[in-house]
């Protein structure tokens, strides 16, 4: 054993025993599978490159240069002609196979999409969310509605839902004298209820008045007879008969879920449609929100 | 023959670049030109649009506003769909933009309203409370430039192929000709509006810079190539 192996082994032993006293001070835990790998991963680093360090340091001093010379040289520096290890050149061989396999069958045939990973990842995470919160209690669907709230429906209704002074609707009444006379003079046919277009003119004169005075007072006090016209498609409640047509009285899921779907024009101008923009857990969640939102 | 290119750096050096072009092209081309494509049924700007497009760009909207959703699901839950290379092929230039100080408008069209933009226009802060956005009143007295926008449609139709209709091509009369579509399209706005200048502007064949930017913000999102249904 020459003098430089034995220099290598005691800077080996020197790295590894200071490792080692780190691993001792840190407290680490050597039992553990991960730190043992670690470990030893740290002793074959130091034993590594001590050694290969050895090796080439002896090379130089004993090495003398033969082969022969390439006929290139930059200013006396020469090159001597080294032929391509054949390990070297297999496998660059293959890469040039695998690369014309992959270029004429391994992409095109099972072509990997990022944003087919992406719309898979959401359909799933969707249907987690859905599967998760279907029978959520009101508490949960209110906040839930709040936030969904907050993002897709303040800019136009206001962070408290009051229309922002007739800009938009006021969720905290159902229906002001004027909405509802509009709807009477000219009908509703964009919400798309099981019960079929209202025609305009149902009611006109003083019973609209009064129907629409009724409505926008909440529906207390005494029921104005032409009401009756009303009824039969809204119910005697005036609740809409089940989901059969839009709830006078309150903002139900099924109503709330059919103007996000189709939009509305109305006298205070037009709401886009929300169709696809939520899922119909948020859409409940969204109609329990705008629902505590009364006065 | 690799001893006889190390001779020679001139020669090298063209090799490589040889080498690292080919590369390249085969690698960037062909996503190219597929990403370049219209998205199916999506029709390009009307004349109005396109005098939208350039009040968006003379008040400097991109400066706070981007243009494109990324596929990630805060963005779509709030925007919507992400966005598609193919939905700006109509596009000179886009308008990605790079920085959202005001959120992003890619799909504006879809979840706001003419009346909406009115209000918020003039004044931001009583739809969105909190709003920095400044007031853009000017734009309900400045009048929109349509020549230069009609001048735009005929020049990428020529130059493109864009598909325009065979009434958009160059000249004074062909513009003359035209002009009443880009207006009764301005009326269809105007008629969703409150502001009595712009309405009493419109009736008198004169396009305010805001319903030129409306029917632009309108434009923005799927009703450009959902129409066709």
């Amino acid at each position: 054993m020459n003098a430089l192996v034995i220099k290598a082994l005691a800077f080996a032993a020197i790295l590894i025993v200071a490792t080692l006293i780190v691993v001792k001070q840190m407290h680490i835990d050597l039992s553990d599978p991960i730190n043992a790998i670690t470990m030893l991963g740290a002793v074959a680093i130091a034993t590594l490159a001590f050694g290969v360090s050895a090796k080439y340091i002896a090379q130089m001093k004993t090495d003398k240069a033969q082969g022969e010379l390439a006929e290139e040289n930059w200013d006396g520096i020469g090159e001597y002609k080294n032929e391509l290890p054949s390990g070297w050149a297999y496998s660059f061989l293959g890469t040039l196979i695998w690369a014309l396999w992959y270029w004429t069958v391994g992409y095109p045939v099972n072509a990997f999409s990022q944003i087919g990973q992406y719309n898979e990842e959401v359909k799933a995470y969707n249907k987690k969310f859905e599967a998760m919160h279907k029978n959520a209690d009101k508490e949960t669907l209110k906040q839930m509605g709040e936030s969904i709230f907050l993002v897709q429906c303040a800019p136009c209704h206001g962070t408290t839902g009051d229309g922002l002074s007739g800009k938009a609707q006021d969720f905290t009444s159902r229906m002001t004298k004027a909405q509802v006379l509009h709807v009477i003079n000219n009908g509703q046919h964009q919400l798309d209820f099981p019960m079929g277009a209202m025609p305009p003119g149902m009611a006109s004169g003083k019973d609209a008045e009064d129907i629409a005075a009724w409505i926008a007072g909440g529906m207390k006090g005494e029921k104005p007879a032409a009401f009756a016209a009303c009824a039969s498609c809204h119910g005697a409640d005036g609740k809409g008969n089940n989901g059969m047509a839009p709830n006078l009285t309150e903002y139900d899921v099924t109503l709330v879920s059919h103007v996000l779907e189709h939009g509305k024009k109305g006298i205070i101008g037009r709401m886009p449609s929300f169709k696809t923009r939520m899922t119909p857990v948020q859409e409940k969640a969204l109609a329990e929100y705008i629902q505590s939102l009364k006065d | 023959m690799f001893h006889w290119l190390e001779k020679r750096p001139f020669f090298f050096a063209v090799g490589v670049f040889l080498v690292i072009a080919f590369a390249g092209l085969i690698e960037i081309l062909p996503n190219f030109a597929e990403a370049s494509r219209p998205v199916e049924g999506l029709r390009p700007y009307t004349v109005l649009e396109l005098a939208g497009k350039e009040v968006y760009k003379k008040d400097n909207c991109i400066a706070c506003h981007s243009q494109l959703i990324r596929p990630f699901k805060a963005e779509t839950d709030r925007y919507g769909q992400y966005s598609l290379s193919g939905e700006y092929a109509y596009d000179r230039p886009f308008l990605w933009g790079s920085k959202r100080t005001g959120p992003d408008l890619h799909r504006v069209g879809n979840y706001r309203t003419t009346d909406w933009h009115e209000n918020h226009m003039w004044e931001p802060s009583s739809v969105v409370p909190g709003s920095i956005m400044p007031a853009y009143k000017h734009q309900f007295k400045n009048i929109a430039d349509l020549e230069t926008a009609y001048a735009e449609a005929v020049t990428v139709k020529n130059v493109f192929n864009v598909p325009y209709g065979d009434d958009i091509k160059p000249g004074k009369a062909a513009w003359e000709a035209y002009k009443p579509k880009v207006l009764a399209e301005a009326k269809k706005i105007a008629a969703d509006m409150k502001n009595k200048d712009v309405k009493d502007a419109v009736a008198a064949g004169k396009v305010p810079e805001v319903v030129a930017l409306i029917a632009y913000l309108n434009s923005l999102g799927s009703s450009r190539y959902e129409a066709k249904k």
